[in-house]
């Protein structure tokens, strides 16, 4: 029997972080993951993150990893194994893995579950027909196996699953004919729904799909309205055809291997489901037996890698590695969970932890200023759209005066997410946020001197900048652009607006490539001065 | 739920659901069957629903041999609209020891004596029976084709809700946490939701019969026994009936899905509620079975879980009267083979609470045996 200090299960952000920090402190690890390939989601997750630096925002899925794997492959006290399943962890601490062919059996002092999640499914009739995906299987299809993987596509869901693989298919070339959401509100973060918006895909709220149809395979989809109580409205349905319906309605944390450990698990509907019940250290009610990431709650992976870490820390200090300045990451792990999660997105998750804390007997100290700070709630349509109205683009519209003096960054970015890259970016100081990172960014028209360089960093696609003083006539405007083909200099493109219409075709004055890691373009388009505020995308196509 | 019941099962497995459906039957209706969780929550859900009737005492292999009258027809008998999965592939019991070939020399006189179908086979016999078994050390095996497995939860449902339509109330996820005695006879169940009066009262509680029994003061020598089983990944048909060794403590079994199911006993078992899955039974079992079997050799377990046996001294069921709790009847102490005898047992209770003739003697099953010595020896258990 092969024994070891800390055995991860699971070497996707969680587990990979879990492993590193707990290797730092001078921890044995072992990781046991089950695909071939290390990185869990971030394999194929070729958007780039939102959060702070330290959660490596800015940076794209599939790079950081990269990085993580890579790092852990250089560290002499990780063991990583890969294909190797682990089976089950039995009441004598015992974990057996399917290893290399056998049934490998492994005595951990530690164990953290770092299993994640698994896509939620849709009953409707039609549903077994071949065509119809989790949106997460549609987005390893592309982004690992690089095959296409449909050529018109029916998104369920508007969280940031649904928008993010709705834009990435769309980068794919596959046609998405609409993102609907049963909610009365898109559930993911706003700008990606603007920037799916920007690419002529439709999101429909208070939307469900009823059935798919199609003679062997999915030919399309009959949806409809539903009303208040989620009921279709009758004579709202229509037909929208397609060759696959995506569905992108959820996570459930992968809980199993906890269950079987006998670790206590309670239903939390704001954490996704059933999950562990775990302490401030993510120690679950099993000493010795630690959860971080999406099996203890679905978050943003973000959140998992802090998460992983925290519990790393606290595996390797429980086994007396650390000294006395590992409590200072621990403490340091902690507050950046606390940010990630005060803005007015992690709502759900604090209260889920809130009970969480309640179950573990550890209620949390009633943090004043959260509970007292109200949230920048969004009025408008852009809730349900994505698409920002004029009412809100005035309140971030410059004076005149200040686009009289040349070129201005204009963030469009109206929601409290947890992201702050476009901050670390203004070398000019112009970019600030008033209260933490879930806060919307500020320009400073006194400081900002049009340079642009927060345009490809800015992970949202959020930010332009607009030149009024091209010329007499004409303005510049300078957007981000992740599509091929690339626009060329001296040719005509395509201006759309923030719905995808089409306003003209414009001169393309200058693409600039945001860097070979980073693979954002920003494309400077000429365009009438009167459409400066209006154009927000570019096609080629 | 009632506030009172002229008779309360406390138990919803295969036992508890087929004595209150022979109650019902016979008229007694006014019956409630309580259950911890679900129906077959228990030993019914987790049990290798084995049906044999080669045993060594003339009383099991009546229970056996007329319970399995009642599998062959259990759809009918029960009005159930679903098919209770009954698969007569025969049972093998191969022998290991001269002992053991002796005992069954003597078994199949028991068995043929109450009408059982049971024979002796050589090697070649074995190998035409199981074509693939690796007969190395055996000396020769017994056969009954009539002999197999059914699926417990769908057998359980069957009683469950054929007692429903006669009028038996079900209540799942509802503990008992004490019983009322008055003038020496039971005449209520706490539960926890609420008190229910009642007549009669029936523990169906398996292993967990003892510490129920407590509760009015009856001493049950009932004690609860992990015992494990596993199940492979689905693959072609290539074994009909379940193969059983009794020296060397498993049985395997392939059901008509191509799943095979196995388990094995542990003599050194500890008496304990735990019903945990443990890595050495997976590993033994493994190894142990591919043994006799090597063609499962390459398969891949699906799941494995453990049950609890509810062992009794002699490895016999006591049907039992509390002495200073009149009407409180535990059923209970099957030791491992009370889904195979549950119709007839529960006949033989029904039939005792309504006043009707029975060709068995209840008492024979009562606890005074192991005062008075007649203990129901079983020798073919695993």
């Amino acid at each position: 029997m092969k024994t070891v200090e800390i055995l991860v299960i699971g070497g996707g952000p969680a587990g990979l972080c879990a492993a590193l920090s707990a290797s730092a402190l001078g921890a044995k690890v072992l990781i046991a993951e089950r695909d071939e390939m290390p990185g869990g989601q971030l394999v194929k997750q070729t958007h780039k993150f939102f959060g702070s630096e330290k959660q490596h925002a800015g940076e794209r899925g599939i790079h950081i990893g990269q990085m993580l794997l890579e790092n852990a492959q250089a560290e002499p006290n990780i063991e990583l194994w890969t294909s190797s399943c682990v089976l089950s962890i039995y009441e004598d601490g015992v974990v057996t893995i399917e290893h290399a062919g056998q049934h490998v059996k492994v005595k951990p002092e530690r164990i953290i579950i770092a299993t994640g999640a698994a896509e939620k499914f849709l009953g409707f009739p039609g549903n077994d027909l071949p065509g119809i995906y989790g949106a997460g299987a549609v987005q390893t299809l592309m982004n690992v196996d690089g095959v296409k993987p449909a050529q018109r596509v029916l998104m369920v869901g508007a969280g940031n699953i649904g928008l993010i693989v709705s834009y990435q298919l769309k980068q794919a070339g596959v046609e998405v004919e609409a993102v609907i959401e049963g909610s009365s509100k898109i559930g993911g973060y706003l700008v990606h729904a603007s920037k799916i918006q920007r690419a002529g895909i439709p999101v429909l709220i208070k939307h469900t799909i009823l059935e798919a149809y199609g003679d062997g395979q999915v030919e399309g989809a009959v949806i409809a309205q539903i009303d208040e109580c989620w009921q279709p409205i009758a004579g709202t349905e229509r037909k929208i055809a397609c060759d696959t319906i995506c569905l992108a309605v959820g996570l459930s944390p992968l809980t199993e291997l906890a269950w079987q450990a006998g670790c206590e698990v309670a239903f939390i509907r704001e954490l996704s489901g059933h999950v562990p019940i775990v302490n401030e250290c993510l120690e679950s009610t099993v000493p010795g037996i630690y959860c971080a990431g999406d099996v203890s709650g679905i978050e943003e992976a973000s959140a998992a890698m802090v998460e992983g870490r925290l519990a790393g820390l606290c595996a390797a200090v429980s086994l007396s590695y650390g000294g006395a300045a590992a409590q200072t990451l621990i403490d340091d792990a902690k507050q950046e969970l606390d940010e990630l999660r005060a803005g007015s997105m992690g709502i759900h998750i604090r209260e889920g932890l809130e009970k969480m804390a309640l179950k573990s007997g550890q209620p949390k100290s009633e943090d004043d200023t959260l509970k007292s700070k109200s949230f920048a709630e969004i009025k408008s349509t852009l809730i349900s759209d994505g698409i920002a109205t004029a009412d809100d683009i005035a309140a971030i519209l410059p004076t005149p005066e200040r686009f009289a003096k040349g070129p201005i960054a204009i963030a469009e970015c109206f929601q409290e997410i947890p992201c702050n890259p476009c901050v670390k970016a203004c070398k000019a100081g112009a970019i600030t946020m008033p209260g933490d990172i879930n806060d919307v960014p500020v320009v400073n028209g006194a400081l900002c001197n049009g340079c642009g360089l927060c345009i490809s960093l800015c992970p949202g696609l959020a930010i332009v900048v607009v030149d009024q003083t091209y010329s007499e006539d004409m303005a510049i405007v300078r957007l981000p652009y992740e599509y091929v083909p690339l626009p060329v200099v001296g040719t005509l493109a395509t201006g759309l607006d923030r719905e995808g219409n089409a306003l003209g075709q414009f001169e393309v004055k200058k693409v600039t490539s945001g860097g070979k890691k980073n693979m954002t373009y920003t494309i400077s388009l000429v365009v009438p001065k009167a459409l400066a505020m209006d154009v927000r995308g570019v096609s080629v196509v | 739920m009632k506030n009172f019941y002229d008779v309360v099962i406390v138990g919803g497995g295969i036992i508890g659901c087929s004595v209150a459906f022979e109650l019902a039957k016979r008229g007694r209706k006014d019956v409630l069957v309580i259950e911890r969780e679900y129906l077959t929550s228990g030993a019914t859900g987790r049990c290798g629903a084995g049906i044999r009737q080669q045993w060594g005492s003339v009383l099991n292999a009546t229970l056996a041999v007329e319970s399995t009258h009642i599998f062959e027809n259990l759809e009918e008998y029960t009005g159930y609209d679903r098919s209770c999965g009954l698969n007569q592939g025969g049972y093998l019991l191969v022998a290991y020891t001269e002992k053991e070939w002796a005992q069954f020399q003597k078994n199949l006189q028991v068995q043929h004596s109450v009408g059982v179908d049971s024979y002796a086979v050589d090697l070649d016999g074995i190998k035409e029976i199981v074509p693939h078994i690796n007969t190395e050390g055996m000396l020769g095996a017994c056969f009954c084709a009539k002999d197999g497995h059914a699926d417990p939860f769908h057998c359980t449902y069957a009683y469950a809700r054929g007692a429903q339509r006669m009028g038996v109330d079900i209540e799942t996820y509802t503990t008992v946490t004490g019983f009322g005695v008055e003038n020496g006879r039971i005449s209520a169940v706490e539960t926890s939701k609420g008190t229910v009066k009642a007549n009669v009262v029936i523990n169906c509680t398996g292993g967990y019969a003892a510490q129920m029994a407590a509760l009015v003061g009856d001493e049950l020598p009932i004690t609860p026994e992990r015992h494990q089983i596993l199940i492979t990944e689905p693959v072609a048909h290539i074994m009909n009936p379940m193969v059983m060794s009794l020296h060397r403590h498993f049985y395997v079994q392939q059901t008509p899905h191509g799943s095979v199911i196995m388990g094995i006993g542990d003599p050194t078992e500890p008496v304990s509620h735990n019903i945990r899955s443990s890595w050495q039974y997976l590993e033994h079992n493994a190894w142990l079975v591919t043994q006799t079997l090597p063609a499962f050799r390459s398969l891949r377990v699906v799941r494995q879980w453990g049950g609890s046996y509810d062992m009794s001294p002699d490895r016999n069921p006591i049907i039992n009267e509390a002495a200073d709790a009149r009407g409180f009847i535990s059923v209970a102490g099957f030791s491992g083979h009370g889904f195979m005898v549950a119709p007839r047992t529960a006949i033989l209770l029904a039939n005792h609470l309504t006043g009707q003739e029975d060709s068995l003697d209840i008492q024979r099953f009562s606890v005074e045996r192991y005062e008075t010595g007649a203990l129901l020896l079983e020798p073919s258990v695993v």
